[in-house]
């Protein structure tokens, strides 16, 4: 899967069942122009391209890198064409497929628009039963509700670069996914000492005990490649909803589902056992800098 | 004969059937193809759950779906018998990013849209820079971003307030983001000052600009489009909000609103099943969006232009241009009154508690949004989403065109595809 390196990698950006949030995401990336300029734009949904959508939709052009946005639906039709064609063709000519999103990596929040056909290219939620099975070996998922602009950047840099991408079991780039979202968050202290955040609205707390945060289970890098460059959902108080997993969108989103006042779900890969005695541990001791307002606690304490 | 013309790059994909007459249009019809089921996704959910699945209706205005959710949300909790209290602050820093993502949304039009249209159609040789329009967008994202957490797609509201505390460090890096983009404004899109650009009183100051917008301007006039693209001279605002005032207008004659006449019914759409809705207000269509809320504000220039050349396309175009100018500007006064002492969020009573219906209206980057939800023990029963395109373009019959439609009429082919996007149109929030 190399690319040879005497021309621009050719690009095609086709839309599904979506919302273009990827599409808008994407274009909050840094130095956007020098970016784009590494490769030629075919079609894209809103950026200059150099070939009509009618053109696109006939199926008689090639490109490198296939990029798709949003759910499959076998039924759906762009430009009067069924997506299943067209997908399958670019699928077949492509060196390259990315699924971008949620949605497209695993069916997302549009997979319910159809439960019982929409899925994404290769993966249907966890199973690997989508359309795109027969092209498994050219598929990179890069979930995400939307996603960072900086990972698609990344990727199709490694890409032009002619380097290898590693991915994991759901063919997402370890390299991104292997981290949680949990990791670099600024209230880590406060999971640390099992101190909650009691509400919303707070620089102070944890949000996996009561506000159904799902960071210490989601493969992300959203508090290590900040976004916007500013900032994360955790640090300005919102839960993460583990927007990059294949059960995206899961239910009851703003609270966390506990056994005993204990989160069902644990950190990822931690034995239950293991997080039960250390959460027990930590509980007995009471830290009064961590229990009142940051601001407030003087250092002579 | 009827021909189908293709318009892509508009947060999706619409057709445009023309039925001509002597080389203009006689009368157009318009269909959307595409269809996700927001309303019936959320069926069955925990109410609070859409504040995380109805900003997913639209990548470019999602915002606007999460302010409208988290309104008719209070609204619920309130006709409950559960009123929920929300700081100043609060209510500054929701209508603060609101305006942000308007900002982002005109810029991306402006840059993306607008002037390469122009620029095919006039066969100007001049270089179109559609990046700058990704930009400025992108500044504004950031500014958004240092209290929603990201954009697109952000949750940070919620019944009660919002989920994050500021600091002074937040806000001085926003008001920093707000001079960039200002000076970004100034420097790329106008060339003179922005008090200056707002100060204006009639279309004859253009001719002093020597800039993106002095272009567009021109082109405009070179165009004719101050005597076509005219829809119904009737207009609609009706979110509440610091920078308009919700108002029925007929010219310039304003009169009270209540969101309780808006009603929709399906499009007519007979050469390809659509899935759009035609939202009216009392049975009949009006125009929404910048042009209203600048009629509705009586804002100097745009009733100027409005005396001149009505609600042409021209109008419409510039009235989009000069709320970029106002938003940014407004935008600067609203941080300036936020109180960081003041609480981020009230805490309110568990949502399982609630059972009733909620309204929740803003003003999105095209115009009303209004949100309603049914809700029975916590649990959404029912969700119903009007979207601004549904005002502007829906489809109808020749006897009761859509302004979209009536402004369409009597122009070259060419010319309807470009009226057509004065609207500013979002496939994706037309058939949710």
């Amino acid at each position: 899967m190399h690319l040879k390196q005497d021309k621009k990698p050719s690009l095609i950006w086709f839309q599904g069942v979506t919302c273009n949030g990827n599409t808008h995401s994407f274009l909050n990336l840094e130095n956007l122009e020098n970016f784009l300029n590494k490769f030629e734009i075919l079609s894209h949904p809103s950026l200059p391209s150099t070939q009509d959508f009618n053109t696109i939709t006939k199926c008689i052009l090639t490109c490198d890198i296939f990029i798709f946005e949003g759910a499959y639906d076998p039924l759906m039709k762009r430009n009067d064409t069924l997506i299943s064609k067209i997908v399958k063709h670019y699928a077949q000519s492509a060196n390259y497929i990315i699924a971008l999103g949620s949605c497209a990596s695993f069916g997302g929040v549009f997979k319910a628009s159809a439960p019982e056909r929409n899925s994404g290219l290769l993966f249907n939620e966890q199973e690997k039963t989508g359309p795109l099975f027969t092209e498994k070996a050219k598929v990179i998922n890069i979930s995400g509700c939307p996603i960072h602009p900086e990972w698609l950047a990344y990727i199709l840099n490694m890409i032009e670069k002619g380097r290898e991408i590693e991915i994991d079991d759901l063919h997402r780039p370890i390299e991104l996914y292997s981290t949680l979202a949990h990791h670099g968050c600024t209230r880590n202290e406060y999971f640390e000492w099992k101190i909650d955040s009691d509400g919303f609205g707070k620089k102070e707390g944890c949000l996996y005990y009561k506000q159904g945060c799902r960071a210490p289970m989601t493969h992300a890098s959203c508090n290590k490649i900040l976004w916007n460059e500013v900032s994360s959902k955790t640090r300005v108080g919102t839960p993460c909803f583990g927007c990059t997993e294949p059960d995206f969108p899961r239910q009851n989103l703003f609270s966390t589902k506990t056994n005993m006042s204990i989160p069902e779900d644990v950190p990822l890969g931690v034995p239950k056992r293991s997080y039960l005695t250390m959460a027990g541990i930590a509980k007995t001791f009471h830290i009064n800098r961590l229990e009142g307002k940051l601001i407030d606690y003087k250092t002579t304490d | 004969m009827i021909t189908k013309q293709l318009i892509d790059q508009i947060e999706g994909e619409a057709s445009i059937f023309f039925d001509m007459k002597d080389d203009v249009v006689n009368f157009a019809t318009i269909a959307f193809p595409h269809f996700r089921g927001i309303e019936s996704i959320l069926r069955g959910k925990n109410a609070l759950d859409a504040l995380v699945i109805t900003p997913r209706v639209c990548g470019i205005c999602g915002h606007a779906h999460l302010m409208a959710t988290v309104r008719a949300l209070e609204d619920a909790y309130k006709n409950a018998g559960y009123p929920i209290e929300l700081s100043r602050k609060v209510e500054i820093i929701r209508e603060f990013t609101l305006v942000m993502e308007i900002v982002q949304n005109h810029f991306k039009w402006i840059y993306l849209t607008i002037i390469p249209e122009i620029t095919k159609l006039t066969d100007s040789t001049r270089e179109s820079t559609p990046l700058k329009g990704a930009y400025a967008a992108s500044i504004a994202s950031k500014a958004i971003a240092v209290f929603a957490g990201q954009w697109p797609h952000s949750s940070y509201m919620i019944p009660g307030g919002i989920t994050t505390d500021p600091t002074n460090i937040d806000l001085l890096k926003v008001e920093s983001y707000i001079d960039e983009l200002i000076g970004f404004f100034e420097k790329e899109s106008i060339g003179i000052s922005l008090d200056k650009f707002l100060s204006f009183e009639s279309c004859k100051d253009f001719n002093t600009m020597h800039s993106d917008i002095s272009y567009l301007e021109s082109s405009l006039v070179d165009m004719k489009m101050n005597e076509k693209g005219f829809a119904y001279d009737r207009f609609l605002v009706i979110g509440d909000h610091s920078f308009t005032k919700p108002s029925k207008l007929k010219q310039t004659r304003a009169f009270s609103v209540d969101a309780k006449y808006v009603n929709t019914v399906d499009a007519y759409s007979p050469a390809q099943n659509s899935y759009a809705k035609n939202a009216q207000y009392k049975n009949n269509f009006y125009e929404t969006g910048p042009l209203s809320r600048a009629i509705a504000t009586n804002f100097p220039i745009v009733k100027n232009m409005h005396r001149r050349f009505k609600d042409s396309a021209y109008s419409r175009v510039m009235a989009r241009v000069f709320e970029l100018a106002i938003l940014l500007k407004h935008s600067k006064e609203l941080l300036k009154s936020v109180d960081i002492s003041q609480k981020s969020c009230n805490k309110s009573i568990d949502i399982s508690k609630v059972t009733g219906i909620g309204f929740g209206i803003v003003e999105a980057p095209r115009g009303p949004l209004l949100h309603t939800i049914n809700i029975k023990n916590g649990l959404i029963e029912k969700y119903k989403i009007v979207t601004p395109t549904q005002f502007n373009i829906g489809s109808s019959t020749k006897d009761n065109p859509t302004p979209a439609q009536n402004a369409m009429k009597g122009v070259k082919q060419k010319e309807a595809l470009f009226i057509f996007r004065t609207f500013d149109v979002c496939s994706v929030c037309t058939t949710h």
